[in-house]
């Protein structure tokens, strides 16, 4: 029952009209940059970090969760009417919504992602409300060496998973770890590989790497290949509302979409792509309208939607209770957190109730927001689609600078900017994942921490590493993720 | 770790781009990173007096995980593996690089670094504009120069209200 009291007194904060605004501006611009292309939550967040400085730290996370949430509303929208999915998680929405809307039942599918969308968040937020604590009481338990051993599997969850192969998720991952070595050391005060430079001492902001990954990177990369002519937009037409056989055929897809979601967005690098791939997979199984599948099913937009949403609330769980970020979105929230002096783990659910049920309960308000901006307002929504993409692109590279130049002032970062946007553009020319760099990045320098805690209390004996039932658990899950991939395989064979 | 077994999918259609089928410059870039890593690694302190690992032993393994991984890129390149250009939302990943589109998008992303200083960020910021919107292939430049500069404009005096540093409005008027 502590819990509940937690969560009531996380709405008192939530409510409060300030953090009611800020919801709604995070909602709305979350939705905005689900539907534009180019851009996604975790780029706005990066973009955004330096603003809210200014802000106090609930306010501001609050902003960051309609974001997150926003998105996922978003980018349903443009993959339905578009047949352009911005993310990801998006994939399987489109496949079968887009042949919804071009059926003229355009509004069903809408509904359906919406309201899913919605059922799937709340059930999560809940899930999340109680969770969360349990695992925080758990974390308190935790030694360097769980710590490093969670590291650990994170690290080889998200490689494995996160690419078309093993090497290049590695490669992706260990590019982050090697930048995050630039700088100095934090136990010892040593310059590393700053090459006497004084600029580089205070390290590379994760900031910095994602704006440039993400925007520069996309920027180059959309231009070298541009396709000048966007898809043709599916109007909404046909009956405006889910009829009565929708709501039957969608209500137990959004269940089952959650209930994969949900636990799949906790893992580190399942992010969103494989609950929905996995929903899809499960919905066409269970069907009682195999034939309709691949001509326009609403199982299959109404399961994916709720997986994709449950899996953003999924991600918050290992995010706030062990400060362990398993997709790029969640990696700048942790950054978010550090620029406030704050580390997510057990001890901010003790030392900081307000900001974490504040956080909590402002996913339930956000929730229903998003449901009421985007289910009625849907058609002002895709207006946005109408700003010309030349302008559009150039009006992103010039919020990134902003970004980069008005996080230190410094011509470096321009300069960082400009090769690892280069790195960006040729790891998607070459197929490799952008998120592991970001994970590597921001994890690498916390195992490394724990590495060395729990090594220099086991006096250098390796075998440290190995000596809780945890450590020994999740070291041992690391080194049979390196099996994944062939399951994983045959995943995407029967999808 | 295992090298990827993968055999090669034979998924590249015809039309694939044809961008450089064995990109072994990826792989020794890799490992020439991963050797500056190791070699910075090895000049700190491997182990420190008071903790078991010193300051070198991260970066030894960054830069070790580097040149492996780099090695076995570039054994899985002369093996065949396929490289295929992601798909993004409005580019194809399948078509030939427009190389005049993206010199003058790396332009626009370049320029900052010179002028970002001297000349203030919202003449960089439009400049860059304009440049970027031209890779994109609009071609009327003045209505882009004017979106830009006041676009520019607009983002320099809000985010300075909101407390973001980002310097002079023009430098050389010393505004």
């Amino acid at each position: 029952m502590e819990t509940f009291e937690l969560l009531l007194h996380g709405f008192s904060v939530a409510l409060q009209p300030t953090n009611l605004m800020w919801a709604l501006v995070g909602s709305v611009l979350g939705t905005a940059i689900g539907i534009l292309p180019g851009i996604g939550p975790a780029l706005t967040i990066a973009l955004l970090l330096p603003v809210t400085t200014a802000l106090a730290p609930t306010s501001a996370f609050i902003m960051f969760a309609g974001i997150l949430y926003g998105a996922m509303y978003g980018g349903s929208t443009t993959s339905i009417l578009l047949n352009t999915p911005g993310e990801a998680g998006s994939m399987m929405t489109a496949l079968e919504g887009n042949k919804m809307a071009r059926a003229g039942r355009g509004a069903a599918a809408l509904a359906t992602a919406a309201i899913g969308s919605f059922v799937a968040g709340t059930i999560a937020t809940l899930a999340l409300t109680f969770a969360a604590p349990a695992v925080a009481e758990l974390a308190f338990y935790f030694k360097p060496t769980d710590y490093f051993a969670i590291t650990a599997l994170a690290f080889c969850s998200v490689a494995v998973v996160m690419g078309t192969s093993r090497t290049r998720g590695f490669v992706s991952l260990f590019l982050g770890i090697a930048i995050g070595v630039i700088g100095i050391d934090a136990m010892t005060g040593q310059p590393r590989l700053t090459f006497g430079n004084m600029q580089l001492l205070r390290g590379i902001a994760l900031t910095v790497v994602l704006v440039s990954l993400f925007a520069v990177g996309e920027i180059l990369y959309v231009a070298s290949r541009y396709r000048s002519t966007p898809g043709v937009m599916a109007p909404i037409k046909g009956q405006l509302w889910m009829t009565k056989q929708d709501f039957a055929r969608s209500w137990k897809p959004w269940l089952r979409g959650t209930a994969i979601g949900f636990p799949m967005g906790a893992l580190p690098g399942s992010g969103s792509e494989i609950p929905t791939m996995l929903s899809y997979t499960l919905e066409r199984k269970l069907t009682k309208y195999p034939e309709e599948f691949g001509k326009g099913a609403i199982e299959g937009v109404a399961g994916p939607e709720a997986a994709n949403n449950a899996a953003a609330a999924g991600i918050l769980v290992p995010l706030l209770t062990l400060g362990l970020p398993t997709s790029a979105t969640a990696a700048v929230l942790l950054a978010a957190f550090q620029n406030y002096g704050l580390q997510p783990g057990p001890f901010l659910f003790t030392s900081n109730p307000a900001l974490i049920w504040g956080l909590i309960a402002s996913l339930y308000v956000g929730n229903v927001m998003l449901l009421v901006l985007n289910l009625p307002l849907v058609g002002i929504w895709v207006q946005l689609l109408r700003i010309p993409r030349p302008q559009l692109y150039a009006g992103i590279l010039v919020f990134a600078m902003i970004g980069v130049w008005g996080l230190a002032g410094s011509w470096m970062d321009l300069t960082i900017m400009l090769v690892v946007g280069l790195a960006g553009y040729v790891m998607r020319v070459y197929d490799f994942p952008i998120a592991p760099v970001l994970i590597g990045l921001i994890l690498g320098p916390m195992a490394e921490t724990q590495l060395r805690t729990a090594l220099a209390a086991g006096q250098g004996n390796p075998l440290v590493l190995v000596s809780t039932p945890l450590s020994a658990i999740f070291i041992t899950l690391a080194v049979l993720l390196l099996a994944l991939p062939i399951l994983l395989k045959r995943l995407r064979a029967n999808a | 770790m295992s090298t990827d077994e993968r055999n090669t999918t034979e998924g590249g259609s015809p039309a694939a781009a044809p961008a450089s089928p064995k990109p072994y410059w990826i792989g020794i870039g890799l490992m020439a990173m991963g050797a500056v890593w190791l070699y910075a690694g090895f000049g700190l302190p491997q182990g420190a007096r008071y903790a078991a690992v010193g300051p070198g032993l991260f970066v030894t393994l960054a830069g070790g995980g580097l040149l492996i991984l780099g090695a076995i890129l570039v054994l899985q390149i002369w093996r065949g593996e396929t490289f295929e250009a992601q798909d993004a939302e409005d580019a194809d990943g399948s078509t030939k690089m427009d190389k005049r589109a993206f010199l003058t998008a790396l332009v626009a992303v370049a320029l900052p670094i010179v002028t970002m200083g001297p000349l203030g960020m919202p003449f960089t910021a439009t400049l860059s504009f304009v440049l970027v919107a031209n890779a994109f292939g609009s071609r009327r430049w003045w209505l882009d120069l004017i979106c830009g500069a006041i676009l520019a404009c607009a983002a320099w005096f809000l985010f300075n209200q909101l407390g973001l540093q980002l310097g002079r409005f023009f430098p050389p008027l010393g505004v």
